[in-house]
């Protein structure tokens, strides 16, 4: 083989790796991913929120992409942004996870309500402490709480063909709130009472849900069967 | 002779990209056992055992390479513009 053939082939080999590397990455949600746009946000405000605590932010990605593999933060949901109905610029520490779990019989008999209130316990004030763990975000004076939305399937709509629904769950609570509510100083009827949230049935406002709280410690005690996480996580 | 070694270690980089996944057959599979509902109850997350009685052990790169066809943008969403404003 000619010296020629030797490069020409050592290049070809070198474009297939690097379209394999290509290939693969486009097909996952990097930790990186899940914050929200610098450029997307509104105001100066929210950028500079943005920038200020986005190693903080890529950190928290990477807890949950490490370490709660059962869940998945929505490309760009996570970050500040304000209540859609807000007149003034306030900003909550928001992330917005999808619950990746199937139809199960038992979840599909529960009344809605009922499904909200069992997905809001275990995830939502999971995410809630998991967030107001990031203190020196939190402590920023320009953030006014915190958020958190959770997306799961509705059960029945995953058949073959018709378009699946995920049921939604949208909270936002003052930072005085969560706080007194993680530390079990406010119950959680007085909590949801002073939480602004909406649940919606795929794209349908069914708006504020009688949702009751009650203590649920799955993600804390959880361990994936098998489950590896990647090299140097650090999952507690 | 460099030439063979540059092309081995190029080779050894590419099977070790592509054969580090479970194959689809075990993930559809695992899919199907993802269920862990809001019961308080656990362990639904369970994975099938191999025929030689092992386990398949699970990378997050596996869970990124199951989901990226079955459920990102597919099922109908609220979208973030009816919950908050960036």
């Amino acid at each position: 083989m000619s010296r020629h053939d030797r490069i020409k082939r050592g290049g070809l080999l070198a474009a297939l790796l690097v379209f394999a590397v290509l290939a693969r990455s486009q097909a996952l949600a990097a930790p990186a991913d899940a914050l929200m746009p610098i450029e997307k946000y509104t105001t100066p405000k929210a950028r500079t929120l943005a920038n200020t605590h986005r190693l903080r932010l890529l950190e928290f990605s990477e807890q949950i992409y490490n370490c709660m593999p059962w869940v998945a933060v929505y490309p760009g949901r996570l970050g500040f942004p304000k209540y859609k109905d807000s007149a003034d610029d306030e900003r909550y520490l928001s992330t917005w996870i999808y619950v990746d779990q199937r139809d199960d019989p038992v979840f599909a008999a529960l009344p809605q309500e009922r499904r909200v209130s069992a997905m809001f316990s275990r995830y939502g004030v999971d995410m809630l402490r998991r967030m107001a763990g990031l203190s020196d975000v939190v402590d920023d004076s320009d953030v006014a709480g915190l958020s958190v939305v959770l997306s799961w399937l509705k059960p029945g709509t995953s058949k073959p063909g018709q378009q699946a629904v995920n049921e939604t769950v949208a909270l936002f609570i003052d930072k005085t709130t969560a706080a007194d509510f993680l530390a079990k100083r406010v119950g959680g009827e007085e909590f949801m009472s002073r939480a602004r949230f909406n649940v919606f049935d795929g794209e349908r406002l069914l708006g504020r849900l009688p949702i009751e709280v009650w203590e649920d410690s799955f993600n804390s005690t959880y361990k994936l069967s098998n489950y590896t996480p990647p090299k140097g996580a650090r999952c507690q | 002779m460099r030439a063979w070694l540059s092309l081995a270690s190029l080779l050894g980089g590419i099977v070790l990209l592509t054969a580090a996944c479970a194959t689809s057959e075990e993930w559809s599979e695992w899919r199907g056992h993802t269920t862990h509902f809001a019961s308080g109850t656990h362990g639904f997350f369970s994975l099938r055992n191999n025929k030689d009685g092992s386990n398949p052990r699970v990378s997050r790169t596996d869970v990124d390479a199951a989901r990226s066809e079955n459920w990102w943008g597919k099922a109908i969403t609220v979208s973030p513009e009816q919950i908050f404003q960036n």
